[in-house]
């Protein structure tokens, strides 16, 4: 009996020094050899990181990854004479993926943030961006402030979320973090919320979409304007110098021009 | 790694133990319920209420959990109000979370019901009978009681499950425990701290369940 708990126990010692071994060795294969693809060749493949489900920016349709953002980071590859690779990642495995290099670059209407700015590069914006109120038609609503008391719906980790924290407390409780923009505008119209704040492009590409419903998006000045970026990990300046080099290529021919017009019209 | 969010953010978390608990309270006390007179309906003579129960059981069992969430918070609750209140706001997300809770746990329930009732001696039925107790009176002063004592430790399974799986109920922003952790962590870009934390808390409630209710349940209702 004793002998056969000290088998166990030794067995036990054995697989788990083993499992942690293996994790050690591949996380370090993995950035050795990240670093000598970024070194070398031109022929490296980036991996694209997105969220594909913040339409028209980035959505799914069938299989297939569309939207403004896609468009926008495909012209940017061409012009900057780089392969990438594109990969539905989800918002959350989209930082980690970066942290752990699994992702190379991510482009998913990231606003470029302070806090951000801390863990990743950004390259230049490519989109403005602010934020808007969705609100019932004849709501008295006119700017953030008079939400206060009501329940707001907002994606959780975007800025629309930053922006009711900081007007009313990290922790207040009417307000209520969707994983995605489509979820929080279905329970703005089943009125489980009396407001919605987010980006502009997606709540006017969503509520437009629902025309026989009646609401109204209200534009608080004292909302900050945001610029959308693409980000890298910090220090990847490889990645970013050829990102920045593209985008700045697609801004002077007017490609870039031109795929905003396909998505949200001449404004 | 910054443990001080969790300090930042305990009104969050606080808010969110409150909640799971709730949840887990009403969907066990409602699946209880709802299971045992689903379980009666399986062993029921009548064919339609017997397919109609199995069909229930089948539907809750076969189909995963997070999927029952997202078609009862989205799609049901707001078509069920649209006809009873037409205009009138849906209720929130909480109540979602106990309908759809209660619904599913109803369906294990009387799965063990079922079983535990129908492992005791047919002839418990029969003697009972013959000494002029109904049937209904005889389920339940003769055989409910003996079935619930073999019943308990799967009783408690379910109950352990139950408050786990409320953590699903974060996807539609439910305020409970699950929901707060993934709202520290996003806005924070700290994952282990809250998501530690949340697993400590869930740890030290399904412990209480099963040590202290559960384990006192068993020896209230012990047979020996």
């Amino acid at each position: 009996m004793r002998i056969g708990t000290n088998w166990f126990k030794s067995l036990a010692l054995v697989v788990g020094v083993g499992v942690l071994l293996a994790g050690c060795g591949s996380g370090g294969q993995q950035t050795s050899g990240n670093g000598g693809a970024s070194g070398g060749s031109g022929d490296k493949v980036y991996v694209v990181g997105t969220d594909a489900a913040y339409p028209p920016f980035q959505m799914l349709e069938a299989d297939k990854i569309s939207g403004h953002d896609i468009d926008v980071m495909n012209a940017i590859a061409e012009a900057g004479g780089f392969k990438i690779e594109w990969k539905n990642t989800g918002w959350d495995p989209l930082f980690d993926g970066l942290d752990k290099g699994t992702v190379d670059i991510g482009i998913s209407s990231i606003t470029i943030t302070e806090k951000r700015k801390e863990k990743y590069d950004f390259s230049d914006s490519y989109f403005e961006a602010n934020q808007l109120i969705l609100v019932a038609e004849d709501s008295p609503v006119t700017k953030l402030a008079d939400l206060k008391g009501k329940k707001i719906g907002v994606q959780a980790a975007t800025t629309g979320e930053e922006v009711v924290k900081k007007a009313f407390g990290d922790t207040y409780e009417g307000l209520k973090g969707y994983d995605d923009m489509p979820s929080s505008v279905d329970d703005f119209f089943n009125g489980r919320v009396e407001a919605v704040v987010g980006d502009n492009g997606v709540l006017s590409y969503y509520v437009n979409k629902v025309k026989d419903k009646k609401f109204k998006l209200i534009k608080d000045d004292s909302f900050e304007k945001e610029f959308y970026g693409i980000i890298v990990k910090k220090g990847n300046t490889d990645a970013m110098n050829k990102i920045n080099d593209g985008l700045k290529k697609i801004k002077e021919n007017g490609k870039l021009q031109e795929i905003y017009t396909q998505y949200f019209g001449n404004k | 790694m910054d443990w001080s969010v969790i300090y930042d953010y305990r009104e969050l978390f606080i808010r969110g133990i409150i909640n799971t608990i709730l949840l887990t309270a009403v969907a066990t006390v409602c699946g209880t319920f709802l299971g045992l007179f689903i379980s009666l309906g399986k062993m029921s003579s009548k064919r339609i209420l017997r397919w109609t129960c199995s069909i229930y059981v089948e539907l809750f069992r076969g189909t995963p959990m997070l999927v029952q969430i997202l078609l009862i918070h989205f799609a049901v609750i707001p078509s069920i109000w649209g006809i009873l209140y037409p205009g009138a706001s849906s209720p929130e997300a909480i109540y979602s979370g106990f309908v759809a809770l209660s619904l599913n746990a109803a369906a294990y329930m009387a799965e063990i019901f079922r079983a535990g009732i129908q492992s005791i001696d047919p002839g418990q039925m029969e003697a009972a009978r013959s000494l002029g107790m109904n049937k209904g009176l005889a389920m339940r002063q003769i055989i409910l009681p003996q079935a619930f004592t073999r019943m308990l430790p799967a009783i408690g399974n379910e109950f352990i499950a139950l408050l786990k799986d409320s953590s699903l109920l974060a996807v539609i922003a439910t305020p409970e425990l699950n929901y707060a952790a993934m709202n520290v962590a996003k806005s924070t870009f700290e994952r282990y701290p809250p998501y530690l934390t949340e697993a400590a808390v869930y740890l030290v409630l399904t412990l209480f369940l099963s040590r202290v209710v559960v384990r006192g349940l068993e020896k209230k209702y012990s047979t020996r």
